[in-house]
């Protein structure tokens, strides 16, 4: 199975995304974004968690504990007003990459 | 209280600080735990789903690590909006409840703003004026040389001689460098225009005393100070910019001078300007070293002490070159003139000598100020002590349901920093239109006044006495007062007076007492002032200022150099100016009054017996045209001297009354001669006696003058021709002012290149030289309204807190069936008891302070009772009427109510 990086920049989008279904702690993001990609991307789990940080830094989220269902304490991170406005945002400029990429790869080369 | 949960939520944000690693140290764990469990689940071995879990989170120390920084920073950032917060709510509640109580917070905020506003006012003059350094290179090295002559005229002050200027320059050890200079106006002409410019005749070496130097081109040097030298001039910058529009060409073009091409060499760099006045142009001084001494003393000099001479050795030494003067200028320095005049040479530090005694009198009047601050601080100090006895069971209440102390004095803190600062913001603009409107008012010989501005120290000054004053505000009602050591007590009490504060008691007293007293002196002084002001205004000038309209000729010298040239130009212009629409008539003397005749000089009188003539002192001597007199309104008895007169050198003058009284007591002056010089025959005769009228101030005597002719006679010369004379034009309009035009015009048709200068109504000359009077008038009468209003808030205050006190007592009165109108009596009654006792000690305060005052006092007695009566009057009523508010409180106490809080 080919595993795929990440482009650049487009962690923040997806953790967004994931957290428009309401508050998840990392692992449950995690899984998340396992089972929506059918696990193409090669992502260390790790790593969500300084970028969900960095969004509460930002006021795009915010963090509470709570207790997970297996009885555990955990971190739910919830979205903000703020981050959702990112995420629309984030999503307009990731469609217009999208189409451009798409016009160069149909376009024939002079 | 809202500071309690900000202390809590601050106090949660640092533990939480503190508990970032641990808490990321279980979250990545519980994540591991998760996934391993799932993993179980889906059937692996427990070993190969932890393993697995590890693999999937990758790297977690560095992880860890880098989401910790985030997490630190997150803390740290909302700590700092926390506090900031709570700052603003805190100040929010303080403005809320300052707002809630306006009386107590306008009159606070009134009192205090006042209070700084005029401190910060005269602290500013005297940081500007006396504090703040010259705008020289090392100004402490700069001193003036004089020479005082008292055996002349007891205050009299001469310049240098160009012979003292080179023997000091050259001989003196202390000092390394010295300049000379004189100053004037020069006419500056081009383009069918001319403009009177104030020019500098300096020595070149005054640029290097003064350690400029230039933008463009060069400055002065030496060899342009030589006779026969090609004339330059070096423009100041201010000159530069605004008249000729900061020409970066303008070295080396030339400008029309006093009718003469001058080369500018130079222009001098922003702010460099002479010490005592500004000038447009620095033109270069004639100094020929060989010529022959002359006794003439019209240098003004500054010298740069060597780096450590004092000024006491520089003075010694120039003593000791004095004395030889006579020794090596023989023709210019008799020992008799050095005897008689008592002539010596004072060196004085620049800076005492351009502030003189101003510097000594202001921090007289920043004291002065900063006692009405302080007075201004306890009664509002006071009010904070009424207001904090209103609060007194409540904070008693609160401290004993265990508010903190810290807490309670930090919300008394920011009500009082709030207020304070306010009072600040209010007080810095108070400063600032005080400082305008003293500008516009101040005497123009004020030194260094154009300096004088609003500056950073000035703000940090108003901000630390607001500050210190919020401190002191916000610290009192938790001493003493309120709420301090006695909370218990205070419960136990019920809030009555306790014994220890019959002390604090008389101390408010005296408080109110001694401010009665201040602004009952600041009262009387200001009032005299005003009665003199008004005096002033009634004294009638002798002359009829309301319709004329004055300007000032200068003739240029190169083309005006004979009396003759002088005449021919007068006639024709007044002449001319007579025929303007309007003008009734015109005539030109060689000052006009109260703006000029500042001088004398010597005057020869014949005798009656033998024709022999004895000198009559120093009097005002003029020169003046036909019809000066009926010009002015000034009427002659006998005549006024007539064209035909000028023409034919009849030498007909007119003196005034007062002058011939003096020469010829008794006796008929008409056809009496006079002269200004010698005492032998031709004389000048004496045609017409103009009535007396003031000539230097309208607060000086009448003068004692001599209008001469025109033209001389021949055999008793005049000084010169007259080149530089005042027109004055009788109109017949209220705004002789809009006449200006006409008078341009007709001066240029005849000469384009004579300037019109200084043009005035007489009517402002007049109120001009009212200013040193309306000045200090102003002045005082600020500082008293300021008194005025203090004392109102002290009594205020201190009755208040009386009646406060005594509700218990006032209450069982009430019980015992005193009328209300009774009760309010015995308030105002004990207001007007304090207020009396202050206007007593301030009578005999005002009877020492107005002894001093005599000097600017005019027709008024320092002790005229009429003022000291109806002062004493306003003060008791002002008290009376400052306790109206307290008493009608205390007639309100319901005997019930008073009772049950004993």
């Amino acid at each position: 199975m080919v595993r795929l990086d990440l482009v650049k920049g487009t962690l923040d989008m997806l953790l967004l995304k994931a957290l428009t279904a309401g508050p998840m702690h990392g692992y449950g993001i995690a899984q998340w974004l396992q089972r929506t990609t059918d696990d193409a991307f090669n992502v260390e789990e790790g790593s969500l968690y300084p970028a969900l940080h960095r969004m509460m830094e930002r006021g795009w989220v915010k963090a509470e504990w709570g207790i997970s269902d297996n009885k555990r304490r955990a971190r739910y991170y919830t979205l903000t007003a703020a981050g959702r406005k990112q995420l629309r945002e984030e999503t307009a400029t990731w469609g217009l990459f999208i189409v451009a990429v798409a016009k160069v790869l149909r376009a024939n080369p002079a | 209280m809202s500071w309690i949960p900000d202390r809590y939520r601050e106090l949660r944000a640092a533990l939480r600080g503190a508990r970032v690693e641990p808490d990321l140290t279980e979250e990545f764990e519980n994540h591991i735990q998760m996934r391993t469990e799932e993993n179980i689940v889906s059937g692996m071995s427990p070993d190969d789903a932890r393993r697995d879990a590890v693999r999937r989170f990758g790297d977690l120390d560095s992880y860890r690590r880098e989401t910790r920084v985030i997490d630190e920073r997150i803390v740290r950032d909302r700590r700092r909006t926390d506090s900031l917060d709570a700052l603003r709510r805190e100040m929010r509640s303080a403005l809320r409840s300052l707002v809630r109580n306006p009386g107590f917070s306008l009159i606070a905020l009134l009192t205090l703003s006042l209070g700084i506003g005029a401190t910060t006012a005269i602290f500013t003059m005297l940081d500007r004026v006396a504090l703040a350094p010259l705008p020289y290179t090392e100004p402490g090295r700069l001193v003036v040389l004089a020479s005082p002559v008292p055996g002349v005229k007891a205050d009299a002050v001469w310049g240098l001689s160009a012979a003292e200027f080179f023997y000091f320059k050259r001989q003196s050890r202390a000092l390394e460098s010295l300049g000379g200079w004189s100053s004037g106006k020069v006419t500056v002409s081009g383009n069918g225009s001319a403009e009177r410019v104030p020019a500098a005749f300096v020595s070149a070496s005054m640029m290097n005393v003064l350690q400029f130097r230039p933008v463009a081109g060069r400055m002065l040097i030496d060899e342009d100070n030589r006779p026969k030298a090609p004339s330059v001039a070096v423009l100041s910058y201010d000159y530069w910019q605004r008249r000729l529009g900061g020409d970066p060409q303008i070295v080396g073009k030339a400008i029309d001078i006093s009718s003469r091409s001058v080369q500018i060499v130079g222009v001098l760099g922003r702010g460099q300007e002479l010490p005592y006045e500004r000038v447009g142009l620095w033109l270069p001084l004639e100094l020929d070293i060989d010529a022959q001494p002359v006794n003439a003393h019209y240098l003004s000099a500054i010298g740069r002490l060597t780096p450590n001479a004092t000024v006491e050795q520089a003075s010694a030494e120039l003593a000791g070159f004095t004395k030889r003067l006579p020794e090596l200028f023989p023709t210019a320095y008799s020992d008799k003139f050095m005897t008689e005049t008592r002539f010596s040479t004072r060196v004085t530090g620049l800076r005492d000598d351009l502030i003189g005694d101003l510097g000594k009198r202001l921090w007289i009047l920043l004291g002065s100020v900063s006692l009405v601050m302080l007075i201004a601080f306890a009664n509002v100090a006071n009010l904070f002590l009424v207001r904090s006895e209103g609060r007194r069971r409540e904070v008693a209440i609160r401290s004993a349901l265990g508010a903190v102390r810290g807490h309670l004095a930090w919300h008394f803190l920011t009500e009082s920093l709030t207020l304070t600062t306010v009072a600040g913001v209010c007080a810095l603009a108070l400063a600032y239109a005080g400082l305008k409107m003293m500008l516009a008012l101040a005497p123009a010989d004020l030194p260094r006044v154009g300096d004088v501005h609003l500056a950073w120290s000035s703000v940090a000054f108003t901000a630390l006495v607001s500050l210190g004053a919020g401190v002191l505000f916000g610290v009192l009602p938790l001493t003493g007062g309120a709420g301090g050591g006695g909370d218990v007590m205070t419960l136990r009490e019920g809030g009555r007076g306790m014994t220890s504060s019959r002390r604090q008691h008389l101390v408010r007293g005296v408080l109110v007492a001694a401010q009665t007293a201040l602004a009952l002196v600041l009262l009387v002084a200001s009032a005299l002032m005003l009665q003199s002001f008004r005096n002033l205004r009634g004294v009638r000038p002798g002359f009829v200022a309301t319709g004329l309209l004055t300007a000032r000729i200068d003739l240029p010298y190169a083309r005006y150099q004979t009396y003759e040239k002088v005449e021919r130009f007068q006639r024709d212009l007044l002449a001319r100016a007579g025929a303007i629409s309007g003008v009734t008539s015109a005539a030109s003397g060689s000052d006009i009054p109260l703006d000029g005749y500042g001088g004398c000089a010597a005057i020869f009188a014949e005798g009656d017996a033998e024709q022999k003539s004895e000198e009559k002192g120093c009097v005002t001597t003029l020169t003046s045209t036909p019809g000066y007199f009926a010009t002015l309104g000034i009427p002659v008895r006998g005549r006024e001297p007539t064209w035909s007169d000028v023409e034919s050198h009849s030498g007909a003058v007119v003196i005034t009354k007062a002058l011939a009284t003096r020469l010829w007591p008794g006796k008929d002056p008409i056809g009496r001669g006079i002269r200004g010089n010698g005492s032998t025959p031709p004389f000048y005769r004496v045609v017409g006696v103009a009535d007396d009228f003031r000539g230097i101030a309208l607060d000086k005597p009448v003068i004692e003058g001599a209008f001469y002719p025109l033209m001389p006679i021949p055999g008793a010369d005049l000084w010169s021709p007259p080149r530089s004379m005042s027109i004055v034009l009788r109109t017949t309009s209220p705004h002789p002012e809009l006449l200006t035009a006409s008078l341009r015009r007709v001066v240029s048709e005849l000469d384009p290149n004579v300037p019109l200068g200084d043009v005035r109504t007489m009517e402002t000359v007049v109120a001009r030289s009212m200013t040193r009077l309306s000045f200090t008038m102003m002045l005082l009468g600020v500082a008293a309204s300021m008194a005025l209003v203090l004392s109102a808030v002290g009594i205020y205050g201190v009755i208040s807190y009386i009646v406060g006190r005594r509700r218990g007592e006032i209450g069982i009165r009430v019980a015992l069936g005193a009328r209300s109108a009774q009760v309010g009596a015995m308030v105002v009654a004990q207001s007007v008891k304090l207020a009396a006792a202050g206007v007593v000690a301030g009578l005999l305060g005002s009877l020492a302070v107005t002894r001093v005052m005599r000097s600017v006092l005019f027709d008024v007695s320092p002790t005229d009772p009429l003022t000291l009566v109806s002062v004493s009057a306003l003060m008791l009523l002002l008290a009376a009427v400052a306790s109206y508010i307290p008493a009608r409180r205390a007639t309100r106490v319901s005997p019930v109510e008073a009772l049950r809080s004993e």
